[in-house]
This record gives structure tokens, C-alpha cells and sequence, in this order.
């Protein structure tokens, strides 16, 4: 007799609010069900009613972890619909900070990862390491997180050469560290334990489900948009497609150190090449009409913008397809077999993120009516409540 | 496979095939015609679909599947339905991967994808009131 357990939208072991509805048959779970939209903020529907150059902040916002990959995404999507190239050394630079980007989200979820496993101490060395890079985004534009680099036609700031001598610096250091790493969990009785033969997604499964990025990777699965659709200085930046074919948690870990080395000698390379010039091109904010869809490597997979402009200074439509959202189908997958627990392990393997799983649509709904605030009424609730 | 392999391929089936830039293609397809051009697609290992997106252009509805076609070649698959008929039939069989962006579709533009496994609600509420479609262009309208 099946029984069935809730976990969320709000538990302890959840970082963001999501439902899911886990069918147990005594200790081993039988069938996941996982219910969206807790952080549905409307941002698809926002960006209709916003310029283009207002919603480069729009997108910046769909992910704190990976919010340039967004902003970049968004940017080079606009730049297509508006033909215009960026200059070399923007495309450069964005190349540089969409791997500082992965660096910190992958160390970021190793820590988690480790959290999940109950190896806090492993958690806390992630997050030291973690702190370098937030450092060096600082360094660059000002902020930890949300740094505004990226602007339609180029980048906001440029970098300078004491910049360029302090990443160097860092990635060495994180280089030792990801090492260090790598050995840890490749070794750890603990680790192997806790990961090896859990949660496991198929190759078949991975390329039925369209699975991307690192999940589909450690599945065996050979696919990395940089590689295949290069954009930004991919494709003047060689690196390696790591792959990993145990399909396991144990794989899925791995493949995200391993990536870690890659995005590392992708710096290196993009600073020792960085040309000179201007950083961003002039966009006339009005767009005649047109389409273009622009796919980039996010951290946690194949991230995809498509946009309709139709003349005016607004979009006519921008669809975003977040790598969560396209990874949720192959996770309820993992989950069948496992223990319940495993679960949290499991849930953490493929780097979840759900404030970019949900975001389509606006208007809060007060039993069944729907209503909205104007700019003003904004300001003055916002006031009042901070 | 290469773009014109995609072409050939699928030259029975297409009412409209440009190349509209770097690895970028746009096909026009009927209603009809979009399983066996998807079923043709899948046969030839075509197995990646990157999304759907569902636009309200007014008096249609435009869906596009993004379809990787490998290499990085992505093809974007359109289909035009008119407001008074919104029915389509699912890919869910052809395409697993495509059951929640069809549930998507459905519950953002009203579209009637025939014969879902799922059909439930993927982002909204629950009690989310019949009828009332975020994304459409009436939306708004009715908001105002």
C-alpha cells in the first residue's frame, strides 16, 4: 500500500517555496508529483509593458545566482532583433563575468550539495572559496550580486588591467581549491555513500526528457550550447564539454567541479586575448518588426529568450525558458526508486532554482478577482511596509 | 543533421522554410501536417525541443516550437491558429519533454491541446477562474 508524503511549499529543508507530493511504498518512493508557481512573479507580461533598455533590470532579476547569464541572454537576444553587434572587447568581458558567474553558482551549490549530505564543514570551505569570486564581481562593477554589467549593445563597464592581475590571482587559488575538491568527493566513504547509484536519470530518459546542462552531461548526454551555438567569445575560447556517464548524484557533482577547471582556463584565455576598443554600441530604443530567439549556457543548463518586437519601443512578446524549468520533468524522474531519505540529496542534485522555474505572469488573484497597483500605489506600499 | 537535410526532410509538410540567420530557421506548418513533420523529425533523431512559446497576435495565435536540430541549429517551427478554433493536437507522445510547456500554453493562452496526459494547471492557482488568460491580449484590456 502506497502512502503519501508532502513536502513544502513551505518546509525547512526548502530554500524557495515549491510543493511536491512524493507516493512512498514503505521507505522507497514510487512516484514524485511537483507543483509550480509559489513565485510566479509575471515577469513574461511585465517586459510587454516596459522599453527595452528598462528591461535588461527586468531580467536581471528573474535570478540572483544567475542573474547575468539573464541579463546577457536578454541582451544579446535584443541585439539580434535590433542588428547590432557588440564590440569585441564587450563581448569579451561578458564572456569573462558569464564564467565568474558559473564559478560562484557552481561553488555555491557544492556547498549546498555538502549541507544536504550533512558535511557542513565541506559546506563552509565551499563557501569560503565562493567569497573569492564574489570579490572579484565587486571589484568589477560595484555589487556582489546584481552588477548591472550588461547593457543592450555592449557592457556598462570596462575592465582594467589591476583587475585583470587580481583574477589571475584568485583562479589560482580556486584552481587549488576545485582540486582539493574533486579528490574529496571522488574519495570521500561518506560522500560515495550518500551519492553513488542515487538518483538515477538514464540517458534515454535525459534525452527524452530534454534534460540540459550539467543534468543532462552527467547522463552521458554530449551537449553544451557554447559549444554548439557559441555566443560572447565562446568560440574564440576553446574548452572541453565535460561529461560523466553514471547518471547519478555522485555524477552530476562531479561534472560541476570538473566545469569548474574549464570556465577557469576560459578566463584565462579570454584576458590574455582581450582586445582593445569600445564597449558597448549605440541602440535606438525603437525596434521595427522582427523576431530572434538566443540560447546560452547558464550555469544550470540551456537557457532560452525569444522576442517579437513590433516597431515601437516595447516588446511585442519575450518568452524566457529557464534551464529549471526544463529540468523539472526529468527530476520527478530521479526521484522514482529512492529513499525517502535521499530526497533532499536528490532535490539538490540538479541545481534547482525555482525563482527562475516560475515567472510568466502578473496580477495577484484575491478570490477570483483580480487587481493591480498603480506606480504611485507601489511607492507609497512600499514605503510603509519597509 | 544540417539545416538542408531539415528541409528536405520536412518539404512535404511546410507551407513556409527561411533561413533567417547563424543556425537560425523559420518554418511555417498547418495544423495538420505538424505531427508527421514531428514524427518525421524524431525518426531522423532530431530529439531535442527547446521550447514552445505561445504568441497572442490579436485575431491568431502563434505557436513556435523550438526545435534544436543538433550542431546548434535551431528551427522554429510555427503554427497559426485562429481565436475561434484553438484546438491542437498534443507532441507529448513524439516529445516527452514537451508536457509542460503545453501546460503552459494552455493555461496562459487557452489554447486546447488534445489528448495531454497532465492537463492540469502548471503555474497558477488552482482556483484560477476559467476563462481568464494571462497572456492574451484581452487581459489587459479587461484589467483596465
Amino acid at each position: 500500500m502506497s502512502f503519501t508524503l508532502y513536502v513544502g511549499p513551505q518546509h525547512p529543508s526548502l530554500k524557495e517555496p515549491e510543493h511536491f507530493k512524493f507516493e512512498v511504498e514503505g521507505e522507497e518512493v514510487v512516484k514524485a508529483d511537483i507543483r509550480l508557481g509559489y513565485v510566479h512573479r509575471g515577469i513574461e507580461r511585465a517586459m510587454q509593458d516596459r522599453s527595452y533598455p528598462q528591461n535588461v533590470y527586468l531580467a536581471e532579476h528573474i535570478c540572483g545566482i544567475c542573474n547575468i547569464v539573464h541579463s546577457a541572454t536578454y541582451c544579446q537576444t535584443i541585439e539580434r532583433l535590433a542588428g547590432i553587434d557588440p564590440p569585441d572587447r564587450a563581448r569579451y568581458i561578458r564572456t569573462i563575468i558569464l564564467e565568474l558567474e558559473r564559478i560562484h553558482s557552481h561553488l555555491l551549490w557544492l556547498g549546498v550539495a555538502a549541507h544536504e549530505m550533512g558535511f557542513d564543514t565541506l559546506f563552509m570551505l565551499s563557501w569560503r572559496d565562493r567569497e573569492k569570486i564574489m570579490d572579484i564581481r565587486e571589484m568589477i562593477s560595484g555589487s556582489r550580486i546584481h552588477s548591472a554589467m550588461n547593457t543592450i549593445g555592449g557592457v556598462r563597464r570596462d575592465l582594467r588591467q589591476a583587475h585583470s592581475l587580481k583574477i589571475t590571482e584568485v583562479l589560482d587559488e580556486i584552481e587549488k581549491a576545485a582540486e582539493r575538491y574533486l579528490e574529496i568527493f571522488a574519495s570521500d566513504r561518506a560522500i560515495i555513500a550518500r551519492c553513488e547509484g542515487v538518483g538515477i536519470l538514464s540517458k534515454k530518459s535525459a534525452v527524452d526528457l530534454c534534460a540540459v546542462g550539467p543534468t543532462a552531461r552527467a547522463s552521458g548526454v554530449k551537449v553544451d550550447i557554447r559549444k554548439e551555438d557559441p555566443y560572447a567569445a565562446y568560440e574564440e575560447t576553446p574548452f572541453e564539454i565535460v561529461v560523466e556517464n553514471g547518471g547519478d548524484v555522485l555524477a552530476r557533482t562531479l561534472i560541476r567541479i570538473r566545469e569548474i577547471f574549464e570556465s577557469i582556463e576560459i578566463i584565462r584565455r579570454a584576458l590574455d586575448m582581450l582586445p582593445k576598443g569600445p564597449i558597448r554600441e549605440r541602440f535606438v530604443p525603437q525596434v521595427a518588426k522582427a523576431e530572434a530567439v538566443c540560447r546560452s549556457e547558464a550555469p544550470r543548463g540551456e537557457l532560452l529568450y525569444f522576442a517579437m518586437s513590433n516597431g515601437t519601443e516595447r516588446p511585442e512578446r519575450v518568452r524566457i525558458r529557464t534551464p529549471t524549468y526544463a529540468n523539472v520533468l526529468s527530476w520527478q524522474e530521479m526521484f522514482k526508486g529512492c529513499t525517502i531519505a535521499e530526497i533532499p540529496v536528490v532535490m539538490w542534485s540538479i541545481d534547482p532554482c525555482f525563482g527562475c522555474e516560475d515567472r510568466v505572469t502578473i496580477v495577484d488573484l484575491d478570490k477570483g478577482k483580480t487587481y493591480s497597483l498603480s506606480r504611485q500605489e507601489m511607492r507609497k506600499w512600499s514605503a510603509s511596509t519597509s | 543533421m544540417n539545416i538542408e537535410g531539415v528541409g528536405n526532410l520536412l518539404r512535404d509538410f511546410l507551407d513556409e522554410f527561411n533561413v533567417t540567420g547563424v543556425r537560425r530557421t523559420s518554418a511555417l506548418i498547418k495544423k495538420e501536417n505538424l505531427r508527421s513533420a514531428l514524427l518525421a523529425l524524431k525518426r531522423s533523431n532530431v530529439d531535442h525541443l527547446s521550447a514552445i512559446t505561445g504568441v497572442d497576435l490579436g485575431d491568431e495565435i502563434l505557436i513556435i516550437y523550438h526545435i534544436d536540430c543538433g550542431g546548434g541549429e535551431l528551427l522554429n517551427l510555427k503554427v497559426k491558429l485562429p481565436k475561434g478554433n484553438l484546438k491542437l493536437p498534443t507532441i507529448t507522445d513524439i516529445f516527452p519533454g514537451a508536457i509542460l510547456y503545453e501546460r503552459d500554453l494552455m493555461e496562459m493562452l487557452g489554447v486546447e491541446v488534445e489528448g495531454h496526459p497532465d492537463p492540469r494547471h502548471l503555474f497558477l492557482p488552482d482556483d484560477w477562474p476559467p476563462d481568464v488568460y494571462p497572456m492574451r491580449k484581452e487581459f489587459l484590456e479587461e484589467k483596465k
